[in-house]
């Protein structure tokens, strides 16, 4: 039941600091993808800086990759993190069609 | 309002909100029992049969106490070895044993503790972390502290640093004098003991295996 | 105060928590600066008011004005939720007085008395020495009959008037605040066991309800200062607290990586963790949604004139949105998975993150609640910016953001030198605290602490002064 190598969490003196920086990173760079999503969706940013948004995604992706293999997190937790990050890329489409909704049939009824 | 899909009903998400909370707190509260049964203290009899318990019962102060790498489980874990003399005596009797760390605990609190010293690592950050603080070498017969206080074990030269803190500087920042009394002296350091046989999963890492030497670079 | 344009009483009770959660508030940030000063010069006020006694006045105070800041924000909000004055106002003067008078005995007794012999009167009359509820049990006791007549005051105004959304959220949310206090109210011998409950009552007080609070108070803001529409604020409502329950009360679980718990707290921990700031990114997202709506459709009508009718409570309030996804998020998170969190439990790390979520999370929203106040009581219908509100906005950020940061680094030579290489000892403690970054770092968290109680003075100056000033719109 316990995941091994969740057991033998000895970290490389020199890793913690890229350990650090990355998952905040995961954190900053997942704000800013969902933050320019709306902000296009709701006309406070211009269309073309959707690519941005887009862009972060993948910079998020790639930051939890590299806080994921320093830590030597193990295979179930690796595919967690994958099944997290796309369900991350579809969160604010969801949100945003929700939100527009209800905004939607309350201006209409 | 005819074509109200289901994500926009405010009252699909209210249900929805409960549910989730529900369900949450269901799962906390079982786990809680499940949590509680495993770290209730052991006994006396636990000790002499070599139960191994999460929290060993109070009489582990009759017993060695050290921290030692397990295969099995990856990390250190406290080991109850042999009979060991606590302030001169190995048969601290479950009674006797339990009044010391009643007294310890209720120390650990009265005299504020946690609000400079971490103990199984919660609590302030402005003094050492408590949680293995029995077993740290500095304390041990080659240790600096053991040797300041005049004292010949362990839990004399504790008791002695805990009455009299400011006679014993051990760094600029100092521990200042509590009004701690002979009696609570002992009972803290029997809390002590105690806290070091806990099994913290590992925590702290590599506890005193570089005895002040520092690997890497 | 002479021209007064409060009618409610409820709204009256509400200034006189925020009156006094205003001065605990200055209170916490001087004994911080006392205990700042201490490791800096650790001879500073020795035996006199030692570290530990600075802390607990610190992070009790923290509390304390939460609380009452809290308690203010709900009574100022009722009579506008429910349409009605809030029922048992009179008790709920009474209350107040009770209340700030336990408060004002416990913090002299912890100046003057300080500690006691080990045994039950210490605890029942001095001190419980438990981290933030260090408050002797009397006064527990007290605290929970202010809080069962607060919250029967919310519940029957709620059952009486219009039970809104927001007023139902406050409702389910204020009575496991209230519930939860008791998990802490009880003497164990067995530390593990102490430490799990404790727990119960800090993690699901500040990372479960305290959050869904100030979910809630966040939403009748962006009715009230943008005019976003109740039905997309409250549907939102109940998301956030799907979400902040449904990750935060399992997020517990962080907490019982090292106490002597089981195993399996790690995944649970560090799973539902990993979810927890989730909920601070959509609550985010949210107010920068409504904000955005609501200014397009003023765009829309030709003029281009700002929807927000308070521009300090709304500064406070994006600060706060902001501040939680930053400070209980992004400062959360990076130590916060057990691998990681082996090494840094119990460093400055956490000290660091603390400093910034409960600035970011609470003091944030609640300092945006006292702005409301202060527009309601002077009748004022759009709020502007003072020179001294933008000081006090601009030096507190700036502050509490620099000692985060010196702090995280502290921290990170402590799990660098007391951790990850010498395992935690004494010597290695030491070794840690005697580092030159380690000590750089304390020099800039004193400096950026002074930084932050010169913003307070500008706080301070501004409530006292911003009602009367002429440039706002009547």
């Amino acid at each position: 039941m316990v995941d091994p190598s969740i057991l033998r969490p000895e970290i490389a003196l020199d890793d913690f600091l890229p350990i650090f920086v990355s998952s905040a990173l995961v954190l900053v760079f997942g704000g800013f993808y969902v933050g320019i999503y709306t902000a296009v969706k709701v006309g406070i940013l211009q269309k073309w800086t959707m690519p941005l948004a887009y862009l972060f995604w993948v910079l998020t992706s790639y930051c939890l990759y590299v806080m994921g293999s320093l830590m030597h997190v193990g295979d179930f937790t690796a595919k967690a993190l994958v099944v997290a990050m796309i369900g991350y890329l579809l969160l604010p489409h969801a949100v945003y069609y929700m939100q527009h909704q209800v905004h939607e049939e309350n201006e209409h009824v | 309002m005819a074509n109200k899909s289901v994500w926009s009903d405010n009252r699909f998400w209210q249900r929805t909100a409960a549910w989730v909370t529900g369900f949450a707190a269901v799962l906390l509260i079982w786990l809680t029992f499940d949590t509680s049964a495993q770290i209730s203290m052991g006994t006396d009899a636990d000790l002499k049969d070599g139960v191994t318990k999460r929290v060993p019962g109070p009489t582990v102060i009759n017993y060695k106490i050290t921290y030692e790498m397990s295969t099995k489980r990856g990390h250190e874990v406290p080991v109850i070895g042999e009979k060991e003399k606590f302030f001169g005596r190995d048969d601290w009797s479950e009674e006797e044993a339990a009044e010391l760390l009643h007294l310890g605990k209720l120390g650990s609190q009265a005299k504020n503790c946690m609000d400079c010293h971490t103990l199984l690592g919660n609590g302030a950050y402005y003094a050492p972390d408590l949680t293995k603080a029995w077993l740290d070498p500095a304390w041990g017969p080659e240790g600096s502290l053991q040797a300041m206080t005049g004292k010949n074990t362990k839990e004399e030269a504790m008791a002695e640093f805990l009455q009299h803190p400011s006679q014993y500087p051990t760094h600029e920042r100092m521990m200042p004098n509590l009004g701690i009394t002979e009696k609570e002296a002992i009972g803290l350091v029997a809390f002590l003991k105690h806290m070091s046989s806990i099994d913290t999963n590992g925590f702290p890492r590599n506890f005193g295996k570089m005895q002040g030497a520092v690997h890497g670079k | 105060m002479a021209n007064n344009h409060l009618t409610s009483e409820s709204k009256q009770l509400a200034t006189w928590y925020f009156s006094f959660a205003a001065i605990i508030f200055g209170a916490q940030l001087l004994f911080g600066l006392v205990a700042a000063i201490q490791y800096v010069m650790p001879g500073f006020l020795f035996e006199i008011i030692d570290f530990s006694i600075a802390r607990i006045l610190h992070i009790n105070s923290l509390v304390v004005w939460m609380v009452f800041a809290m308690f203010g924000s709900v009574y100022w909000l009722l009579p506008d939720e429910t349409g009605i004055e809030t029922v048992g106002i009179k008790i709920g003067k009474l209350l107040y007085w009770v209340f700030v008078a336990a408060i004002v005995i416990v913090v002299l007794v912890y100046l003057f008395i300080q500690v006691g012999p080990a045994d039950e009167t210490t605890i029942w009359f001095i001190t419980e020495g438990r981290e933030y509820i260090e408050a002797p049990r009397w006064a527990d006791i007290g605290i929970v009959i202010v809080a069962l007549g607060f919250v029967a005051n919310l519940f029957l105004t709620g059952m009486k008037g219009k039970q809104t959304g927001i007023v139902t959220v406050l409702m389910a949310d204020m009575i496991a605040f209230a519930g939860l206090y008791l998990a802490g109210m009880f003497f164990t011998d067995n530390i593990t066991v102490d430490q799990y409950w404790w727990w119960w009552v800090i993690h699901l007080w500040v990372e479960a309800t305290w959050e869904v609070f100030v979910g809630a108070i966040a939403a009748y803001g962006l009715i009230k200062m943008i005019g976003a529409r109740r039905q997309v604020v409250e549907m939102w409502l109940w998301i956030e607290v799907a979400m902040l329950f449904g990750s935060g009360i399992l997020g517990m679980g962080h907490h019982y990586f090292w106490i002597g718990t089981p195993e399996y707290w790690w995944e649970i921990g560090a799973l539902f963790s990993a979810l927890e700031p989730l909920p601070l990114v959509a609550m985010f997202i949210h107010v920068l949604y409504d904000w955005g709506k609501q200014q397009g459709e003023q765009n829309a009508l030709g003029e281009k004139v700002s929807v927000i009718n308070n521009k300090p409570a709304f500064t406070w309030f994006v600060l706060q949105a902001f501040g939680n996804f930053l400070g209980a998020g992004v400062w959360g998170f990076f130590h916060t998975l057990p691998q990681v969190n082996l090494y840094t439990h119990g460093t400055q790390f956490t000290s660091a993150h603390g400093h910034l979520a409960f600035f970011g999370a609470y003091a944030t929203i609640l300092i945006g609640m006292m702005y409301m106040a202060i527009q309601g009581t002077n009748g004022i219908k759009v709020m502007k910016h003072t020179k001294a509100s933008i000081w006090a906005v601009s030096l507190i950020t700036i502050g509490v953001m620099g000692m985060t940061v010196a702090l995280t680094i502290a921290g990170y030579v402590q799990v660098l030198v007391s951790r990850a290489q010498m395992g935690a000892t004494w010597a290695g403690y030491f070794d840690g605290q005697s580092g030159m970054w380690f000590a750089q770092a304390m020099d800039w968290r004193l400096l950026m602490g002074a930084v932050t109680f010169a913003g307070f003075l500008f706080l301070i100056k501004d409530f006292l002064s911003t009602g009367k000033d002429a440039a706002h719109q009547r």
